[in-house]
């Protein structure tokens, strides 16, 4: 006999005394069954066998064991649909029942019983429930035509069903019209000034800030924050907003911990949006010693997004308490705290420091792990301020048992070699356990000690020797091994460049590191007090199917007094005819932005052909000796090196380029077709066709000359005008033979970004001189603005989004690129091509968001945001950008237009 | 739109479950939630869940895990709202919310739910509308046993004053049953303060706040008007002024819909016509003035011998209550460095007790007078922390994860801000015999009293 069976045997005996009970004549004694046959049900017993016992208790005239029995009905029916027939004629009887509550219940119940076969005998009584004289039976009936509707809309519509509930709207019984009243709030009546932009709706809405119901509160702070999107900073107004928003809020965290959490999330959003609001309530996030964990950690959060210069000594003295208790998440926390406060607010950062060696003073282990893992991040924030703590650091070196923590403490050993004297010593003791190591760690090893030796060549070139071998022959991990040879072969090639690699200037670590996108802020701010405000992301990322999902957005921003200081700047996303026709002087606004970081040309060398093996070459020059002295550096091993060693020694370098700037740029920018610039009538008889080419870095005007006239044409030469992005010749115009007539000859000519800059209208204009022995002859161009994105484009994700959000909303332009068929994928890859990279992907209710940066030839960023929906059969694609002088943003969209579209 | 509805034990078995929509999986999703739950990691906060589509959201109360499942987009904060609604309604119907009364009125708390919840759509949350509709009666406990402590709840608690309500009396359902005339007209009406309270370690207040609410109890028939006459020098706000004394201040209160305002601007009277059941009646708060002085005031001496370990502290708790006030159960709870084992201890008075529970000194007064002063003396080892050892032999900076001390403690007949209720009226005249009995109690006690070490 099996388990199965013994169990089943019970369970039988159970049932059948259950069977007994129901059948008994005494109501009491049903009733107490079908009470213990619910109570089995609850706790997951099978207890269907019973329906038909049950359903037989249905016709009796007692309430109390009628709903029981119903509520029977209710789980089971599904289960059981040929059962649940045999009740049908009983429902139906009970639908014309003296009692309301009975008819009431009766409707209820075959609403729920969702049985294809039921919902035909459901309608008539339905009909007549709707019309019933007893409120309480037409509501529930308007429920049942929602629960019919969802088993059989067409049958609903066929019935008249809907117009009959709308009928019910304009019902006289309050309990009818309006049977969900407190929770279904939606505060919709308030939209609609909202959409027209009435003031007025503030009057309306402000006194349901202090409703006692939260999600009423919550409902009209969205609101408002909707509003305030709409006002100048300037207002009054705007400050009696502010005001009157945060009491609210503070209420809202007096109650329960689950409310106060769901509280806390909104208001991040919100103080993330406008922490103007809430400045000075700090004092309400102060952690309480029982507060849940999720509550505590919520207002650490929030304490640092308010953290200002004002309040920074009272948030300190707070966060260093937390970081002495118990709970270990919470310390931990409370520490990375103190070293987000050092990196947003500069006059703190000193206190900080010393904080955080107090807490590293304490020995406790997680403390000083977490301690040191911030303190590098403010190093990277304030190079060469607080490297006097490094010693201490350095003494707690054997106690870090966290791959961050020894990874930053490596970093740190890397960075400052040269102040730290046995730095050799430290960073050999953790290669000794290399392979144990967790990749993090491995990887900052390596890279720490190239650093070194790259700092202090004569004494470390075992050990660098030594980490580069263990790296990449010894290692499965392909990171860890690819790093490894991009070091040995930078090193064994040309130290000097890899000096400038590994050695160079790091950008300083953003502000805040954990904003939410600007985008997805403003998003979110428009579903606050809902879900999505809890979770901080968009309904579509977890709203199953996107049923009902509606992408919102803020209202666009009026201009207000602070965008009208220029003019010039406000019509950006204008077509370049509406501009005014007087091009100023250079040095006005534009000219000074297009002057900034002229530094170094980034095209590199000008070369007039353009090869693989280009590039490299000159920099090989020298130094490779002085660095090294006399050691034989030991070329990787052949047997496991990617195939291109054999190529000659500067691939090694375009690698690395390949790798820092993204993949494709070999290929080259997108090349328009040729175009005829100067038609032979116009030049007796020379004709001037050519085209841009962008091509690792080297512009250059891909020129064909023909001779059309019947002489022999000889001694050309090209000269430019001056232009907005100093685009100028390299070399002379070298045509080598005469040009006989009918003759065509096609010449590449090498431009550099290094001449003198004039505003052009429009800005992309290209004046050119070309002269031969007949004459002199001049003709305009315009060349696309993507031979002048240059290949270090990419910009730092955290960069990004601080510019994103620093760059002035009046600064955005918005167009659309129509019939363009591309999904997120080929898009992403043609523009990268083009030097247009793709920072970050995000989907976003079906459509593919594509965040992308690129600099143009000048230093000018141009950050976008291109809006690809796959499925819309227009093919349309939204483009968005931002950059800070906006002129060039319609260049760039044509930019993006001819990539995309070719 | 609600999915489902159920109620779980606090061991995560299913005590009530509903589903209103048929849409999702089934019953197996409160197992779900139930492991998603235990599983989270100690960051996340438990409060709202996702998973495949799926949303939780609970509340914890009594013990018991509340929690309604949409798949919609909706708003937490109403969601929440309703299930603290609900916890109420289960309280009144049921007689007190626990595990014990809920399995024992199964059909009951269906039956309830039928009624809020149709289709996923809140109908009414209402106890006095659900009366029309609720068939089932309640299943009460025995009477009153030592064994069911979940009863010792708010209302009519051990701390009563002279005239001693017994302990169960409150928590027994609204819902007389029919048959039993005996049924007695009684009102219950508590002040309860909750105290929060952050002091530094020199002893400066950083923070303090009061969170006061009037609650009701009615058993009388729902629609009998009674008056609450509240102190008269009650102001809101700072800027009122009332009476010559200092008055009784709060910052910021708030009403139940159903108190008449009329007499309150005039005579500081609430009037209602409370339905039966659980109502409050206002709530209040008040922050950083306090009439009066704090209640409890801890000086603390830590003297740390890095070298042995050992570590004692002193700590001596001064009670600054009138002095006819005195403060029950008072529990101070000390968190220790972690791996102190063994604690000696001098206490100053006998009935004191003080252990080590869960890393913390746990130091128990069962009774404390106003305006005395109590001390106790603890002595404990504490395992050396790796590392060098500190220079500084012996030091008075205390070791990591000493502190900060919480203390839990009731104030029976006594409310922080000074509001008290001056009389209770009820204008209900019943046909039989007995009057009504009412029951006024005013009682602070600790939510968060923190002093740091």
């Amino acid at each position: 006999m099996t388990d199965s069976k013994y169990f089943t045997t019970t369970k039988k005996g159970e049932i059948f005394e259950l069977k007994a009970e129901l059948n008994s004549d005494k109501k009491e004694k049903k009733k107490e069954a079908v009470k213990k046959v619910i109570a089995s049900m609850t706790v997951g017993k099978d207890v269907s066998a019973l329906f038909p016992d049950v359903v037989n208790c249905m016709q009796t005239d007692n309430l109390e064991l009628k709903k029981l029995v119903y509520l029977y009905l209710m789980n089971y029916a599904k289960s059981q649909p040929d059962m649940a027939i045999m009740a049908v004629n009983t429902f139906v009887k009970d639908c014309e029942d003296p009692n309301p509550l009975i008819r009431a219940l009766a409707v209820r119940t075959m609403g729920c019983i969702r049985v294809d076969k039921i919902t035909e005998y459901l309608c008539e009584p339905l009909r007549k429930c709707l019309k019933d004289e007893d409120p309480y039976v037409r509501k529930t009936a308007a429920v049942c035509v929602a629960k019919l509707h969802d088993i059989n809309a067409q049958l609903v519509e066929d019935q008249g069903f809907l117009d009959t509930l709308k009928d019910l709207i304009s019902d006289s019984n309050p309990m009818v019209s309006h049977c969900h009243p407190p929770w279904d709030v939606s505060l919709s009546f308030l939209f609609a000034p909202l959409e027209r932009m009435d003031p007025s709706i503030c009057e309306q809405v402000t006194p349901r800030l202090s409703h006692a119901n939260s999600a009423v509160v919550l409902s009209a702070v969205k609101v408002l924050m909707k509003f305030m999107e709409m006002l100048s900073k300037d207002l009054d107004y705007y400050g009696t907003l502010l005001k009157k928003l945060a009491p609210p809020l503070v209420t809202l965290l007096s109650a329960e911990p689950e409310l106060q959490y769901v509280a806390l999330r909104n208001i991040n959003l919100i103080v993330q949006k406008r922490p103007e609001i809430l400045k000075h309530e700090m004092k309400v996030f102060f952690v309480k010693y029982n507060d849940p964990i999720y509550v505590k950690l919520e207002k650490l959060d929030i304490m640092i997004r308010l953290a200002s210069q004002a309040n920074i000594a009272q948030v300190l003295a707070e966060l260093k308490e937390y970081a002495t208790e118990v709970d270990v998440d919470f310390v931990r926390k409370a520490v990375r705290a103190i070293g987000r406060c050092a990196i947003k607010v500069e006059q703190s950062a000193e206190r900080c420091v010393s904080t955080l060696l107090d807490l590293i003073q304490t020995k406790v282990n997680y403390v000083v792990q977490e301690a040191i893992v911030v303190i590098k991040d403010i190093f990277r924030k304030y190079p060469n301020k607080y490297e006097s703590v490094i010693a201490t650091l350095c003494e707690n070196l054997d106690s870090l048992d966290e791959p961050e923590a020894r990874a930053a403490m490596i970093w740190i050993v890397g960075e400052y070699a040269e102040r730290i004297d046995n730095a050799d010593e430290l960073l050999e003791s953790f290669l000794e356990g290399f392979h144990d190591e967790s990749t993090q760690v491995q990887l900052q090893l390596l890279t720490a000690i190239v650093k070194l030796f790259l700092k202090k060549p004569t004494e470390t070139q075992e050990l660098v020797q030594q980490v580069l071998s263990l790296a990449t022959q010894d290692s499965d991990n392909p990171d860890l091994r690819d790093r490894g040879y991009i070091y040995w072969r930078l090193l064994s090639t040309d130290p000097v460049a890899a000096k400038e690699v590994v050695l160079a200037e790091k950008p300083l670590i953003s502000e805040e590191t954990d904003l939410i996108e600007p985008t997805l802020l403003d998003e979110l701010i428009c579903y606050i007090g809902t879900l999505a405000s809890v979770y901080h992301k968009p309904p579509s990322a977890f709203v199953e199917g996107g049923r009902g999902v509606v992408h919102k957005s803020l209202p666009p921003r009026t201009a207000s007094n602070e965008s009208t200081e220029s003019p010039e700047t406000a019509p950006a996303g204008a077509p370049p005819g509406e501009q005014p026709d007087v091009i100023p002087a250079q040095g006005d606004l534009l000219g000074d932005l297009l002057n900034l970081d002229l530094g170094p040309p980034v095209s590199g060398p000008p070369l007039a052909t353009s090869s693989v093996q280009m590039g490299a070459v000159d920099l090989l020059g020298g130094g490779l000796d002085s660095l090294i002295g006399g050691t034989n550096f030991v070329a990787p091993p052949t047997a496991s090196v990617p195939a291109n060693l054999g190529a000659p020694i500067g691939s090694g370098l375009s690698d690395l380029f390949d790798l820092t700037s993204g993949v494709g740029t070999l290929s080259g920018s997108y090349v328009a077709p040729r175009a005829v610039w100067l038609p032979a009538m116009k030049a007796k008889g020379l004709e001037i066709s050519g085209t841009f080419t962008r091509q690792v870095g080297s512009i250059s005007m891909d020129l064909q000359l023909t001779n059309k006239a019947l002489q022999v044409m000889t001694d050309f030469a090209i000269q430019f005008n001056r232009n907005s992005f100093s685009l100028a010749p390299t070399a002379p115009l070298q045509v080598h033979a005469p040009l006989s007539p009918n003759q065509t000859v096609e010449i590449s000519l090498p431009l550099s970004t290094v001449g003198s800059v004039m505003k052009m209208e429009p800005l992309n204009n290209l004046q050119v001189a070309v002269k031969n022995n007949i004459d002199v002859f001049y003709f305009s161009t315009l060349y696309p603005l993507h031979i002048l994105f240059v290949e270090d484009g990419k910009m730092d994700r955290q960069m990004f989004l601080a510019t994103w959000k620093d760059i002035p909303n009046e600064n955005e332009a918005q167009f659309q690129i129509r019939d363009c068929p591309l999904n997120a994928e080929a898009a992403s890859s043609k523009l990268q091509s083009s030097n247009i990279f793709t920072i970050a992907k995000r989907n976003v209710e079906g459509q593919d968001m594509l965040y992308q940066s690129l600099k143009l030839t000048n230093g000018i960023w141009v950050l976008a945001e291109l809006r690809i929906q796959p499925g819309n059969p227009s093919c349309t694609v939204r483009l968005s950008l931002k950059c800070r002088a906006p002129e060039v943003s319609q260049h760039v969209y044509q930019a993006y237009e001819t990539i995309l579209k070719n | 739109m609600i999915s489902q509805f159920f109620i779980l034990s606090s061991k995560g078995d299913p005590l009530i479950y509903k589903d209103f929509r048929g849409d999702s999986g089934g019953r197996d999703v409160a197992e779900l939630f139930y492991r998603k739950l235990t599983g989270l990691p100690g960051d996340e906060s438990p409060v709202v869940m996702h998973h495949e589509g799926r949303h939780f959201i609970h509340i914890r109360h009594s013990g018991l895990y509340l929690v309604v499942t949409t798949s919609e987009n909706v708003s937490p904060f109403g969601l929440l709202e309703l299930l603290s609604r609900l916890s109420t309604l289960l309280g009144d119907y049921c007689g007190s919310l626990g595990e014990g009364t809920i399995s024992r009125n199964v059909a009951l708390v269906y039956e309830l739910l039928d009624e809020v919840l149709d289709y996923g759509y809140v109908q009414t949350t209402s106890t006095e509308m659900l009366r029309n509709f609720i068939q089932t009666e309640a299943v009460v406990s025995k009477p009153f046993s030592l064994f069911d402590l979940s009863s010792v709840g708010l209302f009519g608690a051990e701390t009563q004053q002279s005239k001693v309500a017994p302990s169960s009396a409150a928590s027994r359902p609204v819902l007389s049953s029919r048959s039993d005339q005996s049924q007695k007209n009684e009102v219950f009406l508590d002040v309860v303060e909750r105290l929060s309270v952050l002091l530094a370690s020199n002893g400066s207040l950083l923070k303090v706040d009061v969170q006061g609410e009037i609650r009701l109890k009615s058993f009388l028939p729902s629609g009998s008007e009674m008056r609450i006459g509240l102190t008269e020098e009650f102001c809101v706000g700072k800027s009122e002024l009332r009476g010559y004394g200092p008055g009784i201040r709060v910052d910021e209160v708030s009403f139940h819909s159903s108190v008449n305002l009329d007499e309150f601007e005039s005579h500081r009277i609430l009037r209602l016509q409370p339905p039966q059941g659980e109502l409050t009646v206002m709530r209040y708060q008040l922050s950083d003035d306090l009439p009066s002085p704090l209640p409890f005031r801890l000086f603390p001496s830590v003297q740390w011998d890095r070298g042995s370990g050992r570590l004692q502290v002193y700590l001596k708790l001064r009670c600054d209550l009138p002095l006819k006030s005195q403060a029950l159960n008072v529990r101070l709870h000390l968190p220790l460095p972690r791996g102190v084992i063994s604690l000696s201890q001098e206490l100053s008075s006998p009935e004191q007790k003080a252990e080590l529970a869960e890393g913390a000194l746990r130091w128990d007064l069962p009774r404390v007078q106003g305006g005395s002063q109590l001390s106790g003396l603890f002595q404990m080892d504490v395992p050396r922390t790796p590392g060098p050892p500190s220079h500084g032999l012996s030091t008075s900076a205390p070791p990591l994860g000493l502190g900060p001390a919480s203390l839990s403690f009731e104030l029976p007949r006594h409310t922080c801000s000074g509001l008290q209720v001056r009389f209770l009226r009820l204008s209900f005249r019943p046909c039989g015999n007995a009057n009504p009995h009412k029951w006024v109690r005013h009682l602070s006690h600790s939510d968060a009293y923190v002093i740091r070490i």
